[in-house]
């Protein structure tokens, strides 16, 4: 908290005059609801993430009314959306106003006719594919927070999906939004000026630039999305390999096949097979020659899905790999989006069990890269877990990023005992993101892939990957944000700010 | 017949009996067919395991299962199982010869 009583009451008054009370959150226990994301951090130092309160507006005009207030009265705003992130983004770092968007979930229009829908930003997807099922149509944006995480969270991070080599990632799938700068004023963003077009060449490309800010630009409230015909069929085969090197092979070969239906592929490495094997189901009865896996998935029509997955098949056949069966393939991927929960998956080096959770980085890495930036990351845990049993290697993946194979969302997790995580186990992870992050862009990588770079650690190096372009983001944010009031602290764009005190 | 029709009534003792636990690995072991728990050895210190009773532990393991069906059917109207595609291509009938290369130059 970091407002006095009496400002406090200011604020809520003003904001009374635009929302009714029960919008208007500050209790205890709204307040820490709203104060981290699954990302663990020193659970000691909760509350120095407190918001001063919680608002939850259910339009467009409520949100700019009450950012203009806050704009007014300098007072931080924090956009929340599903809260899952894992890069800080909805976590207020400088207390004032969480604007909750959950409210803000309609349908607004479904379009059959050109395949859109316009929805509040505060939808979850799932929610969402549950009503366009009924009309046979999928919105496919998949993260592993796919059952929880909503439209607005998605255009903040500029999301991943698990299934985006198919049919693209969050930028690609909305079209159009609006969005509520810190000055409160209400701006359209998509190509062009359409709100349902898919492509225009008229002006700058403002629709990018709203996304993955981290909420650092505004509120998106209302977006329209792109759909696609409900696939008919879907084929997830997983292989295992005896040796990490084959393995890497195949996924390039499956990723370079140029198979339509195509959705994605992925590689486990060795680490990542010996963690399944601690407590999952599917891979504690593996045999012990399986050290590393390939998984490719595929959506379509049934016709069309049957002929890709035998090209896919013939390449893994010529790669050595061993087929895994059809309830593992079958289940494994079904279950994608429960990586959350592995409570039970951390091991102090003697082999207890203790209750970890889950923490990854997620760089971008070319193919090319991939064996020297796993080899460097695995070195670099493996230091942290020599010194403490904070901190568990729970192995690595690369997942393509797109249907050609150039790049790959490159994951390490780490498990994270947070109950141990003080003051200097924190420190000794900060140095270690931060040395993971040299890694990714000594390899021509990009620090993250899907979550975002504002961690503590990471974020200090945002400036040596982007540059120039680093200085172009503080113009803007100083443009935009003449009072710093947008989620502050975030991606070192305090420094927008030479003269001011923070 | 069920639990509730009498004829197998609920027993205290027999519900917190589960079949002897087979090892599996030298971290997990089985009890009911396709149910792993880690091994209670490791689960001393800092997590203690829990008792469950059978019926709980089942029906959790169902559960899982039917979520993986909606998940399934929520994002497909059917899945396509691998061992289906593996005989097609298997099948002399349906072999493709001009697959290309997908190797690439870089492994």
């Amino acid at each position: 908290m970091t407002l006095s009583l009496d400002r406090l009451d200011q604020v809520v008054t003003a904001l009374g005059t635009v929302l009714a009370p029960e919008q208007i959150l500050t209790s205890k226990t709204d307040r820490y609801n709203r104060a981290r994301v699954p990302a663990p951090f020193p659970v000691h130092r909760w509350a120095e993430r407190l918001p001063d309160l919680a608002v939850l507006p259910t339009s467009t005009e409520q949100v700019a009314a009450v950012v203009r207030i806050a704009n007014d009265l300098r007072i931080p705003v924090v956009p929340r959306d599903g809260g899952t992130g894992l890069t800080d983004g909805a976590v207020p770092l400088r207390g004032g106003i969480v604007v909750d968007v959950k409210r803000m979930n309609q349908i607004h229009e479904l379009d059959l006719v050109n395949r859109t829908v316009t929805v509040g930003t505060g939808i979850n997807m799932l929610k969402l594919n549950e009503e366009l099922s009924r009309h046979g149509l999928i919105y496919p944006d998949d993260p592993a927070s796919y059952p929880c995480s909503l439209v607005g969270g998605r255009i903040g991070t500029s999301g991943w999906s698990l299934i985006g080599s198919r049919y693209g990632h969050t930028r690609d799938l909305v079209l159009s939004f609006d969005i509520v700068l810190p000055t409160g004023d209400i701006l359209h963003v998509g190509d062009g000026i359409g709100r349902k077009i898919t492509k225009s060449s008229s002006g700058y490309q403002l629709k990018h630039l709203f996304m993955g800010h981290q909420g650092t630009l505004g509120i998106a409230t209302r977006a329209t999305l792109k759909l696609f015909p409900k696939p008919e069929a879907e084929l997830s085969p997983f292989w295992a390999f005896d040796n990490y090197d084959d393995a890497y092979a195949c996924t390039g070969a499956l990723a370079r096949a140029g198979v339509a239906t195509f959705a994605g592929a992925v590689l486990f490495d060795e680490h990542k097979v010996a963690y399944l094997r601690r407590d999952d189901e599917a891979y504690i009865p593996q045999p012990s020659d399986v050290r590393a896996l390939v998984c490719a998935v595929l959506y379509g029509y049934e016709d069309e899905v049957r002929a890709g997955g035998k090209r896919l098949f013939r390449i893994a056949r010529e790669h050595g790999a061993r087929y895994l069966g059809d309830e593992i393939s079958a289940g494994d991927w079904a279950a994608r989006h429960d990586r959350y929960a592995t409570p039970l998956h951390g091991r102090t080096k003697q082999g207890q069990v203790v209750p970890m959770s889950w923490h990854c980085e997620d760089s971008a890495i070319n193919y090319s890269q991939l064996p020297r930036v796993t080899k460097a990351w695995h070195e670099i845990i493996a230091r942290l877990r020599r010194t403490t049993d904070v901190f568990d290697d729970w192995g690595m993946f690369a997942y393509t990023q797109g249907a050609t194979g150039a790049d790959y969302l490159t994951e390490i997790d780490v498990g994270i005992w947070e109950q141990q995580l003080d003051d200097a186990a924190w420190e000794l992870w900060v140095n270690a993101k931060r040395e993971i992050a040299a890694v990714a862009i000594a390899a021509g990588g990009s620090i993250s892939a899907c979550h975002g770079s504002c961690r503590e650690g990471e974020v200090d190096l945002v400036p040596d990957e982007l540059g120039r372009g680093f200085d172009v983001m503080l113009d803007i944010k100083r443009t935009l944000d003449p009072n710093n009031i947008m989620n502050p602290g975030k991606y070192l764009l305090d420094r927008a700010y030479p003269g001011s005190a923070r | 017949m069920t639990a509730h029709d009498g004829a197998y009534p609920f027993r205290y003792v027999e519900q917190y009996t589960p079949p002897p636990a087979e090892p599996v690995t030298d971290v997990a072991r089985t009890t009911f067919e396709h149910l792993y728990e880690i091994d209670p050895r490791l689960m001393r210190t800092w997590v203690l395991q829990q008792e469950f009773p059978n019926w709980d532990s089942l029906r959790i393991m169902t559960s899982r299962h039917d979520h993986l069906d909606w998940m399934h059917r929520h994002f497909a109207t059917r899945v396509v199982d691998g061992s289906s595609v593996l005989a097609e291509l298997d099948s002399p009938d349906t072999a493709d010869p001009t697959t290309p290369d997908a190797s690439g130059g870089n492994q």
